[in-house]
């Protein structure tokens, strides 16, 4: 009976306001578009960190998934993204 | 003016809630839930994640000559995964759809005012 529709995302005004914080210069600024871009990006990234993460958990038998598994599949993660 | 913590930490802590949310559905969805400190842990990665990536879209707009972070810059981003690379695209060009009907839905408004005047 999920909602489906109701989809966990990032907040475009979040993601605006921490990507520009980490640009080297004053004068770069995000576009519209991008920002949205960058919240679905984001959005899969934890996605995959986490569905990787309950993989290696199911693969070693165990009901929940602990930060050893995260650790386990990071390098992977880091590289394909 | 409350004091809720610096910027930075403000910022971190919103990518954590909704870190939070995603491994929660996740964890029902699948019925195997995570960790305390592995939600914090991928929280942490993405907020770090984020730092490469606002230091990659710059770089791609001042090499473009830019000083706007387009969505060009955000498709060179995700050019390592190629299914990575096919969501963003699609995604592009459906908001530049849904832009498109907004722009035609503004216009449709504003040639109906226009011509009651």
């Amino acid at each position: 009976m999920a909602d489906k529709d109701e989809e966990i995302c990032f907040r475009k005004e979040t993601i605006s306001k921490l990507l520009t914080s980490f640009f080297k210069e004053d004068k770069t600024k995000l576009s519209s578009e991008a920002a949205l871009l960058m919240a679905e990006m984001l959005k899969i990234f934890v996605q995959e960190a986490a569905i990787r993460s309950q993989k290696q958990a199911e693969s070693e038998d165990c009901d929940k998934v602990d930060i050893e598994h995260f650790e386990k599949i990071l390098p992977q993660l880091l590289l394909d993204f | 003016m409350s004091a809720a913590g610096s910027r930075p930490q403000r910022l971190k802590a919103a990518v954590h809630f909704t870190t939070g949310r995603i491994c929660q559905k996740m964890g029902e969805d699948h019925r195997k839930e995570f960790s305390r400190q592995t939600v914090a842990a991928i929280a942490e990665t993405a907020f770090r994640q984020c730092d490469i990536f606002a230091k990659d879209l710059e770089a791609f707009a001042r090499h473009a000559k830019r000083s706007m972070v387009s969505a060009e810059d955000v498709k060179l981003v995700a050019r390592r995964s190629n299914a990575l690379s096919v969501y963003i695209q699609n995604k592009s060009e459906e908001l530049a759809q849904e832009q498109k009907k907004k722009n035609a839905a503004k216009k449709k408004s504003k040639d109906a005012e226009e011509s009651r005047e």
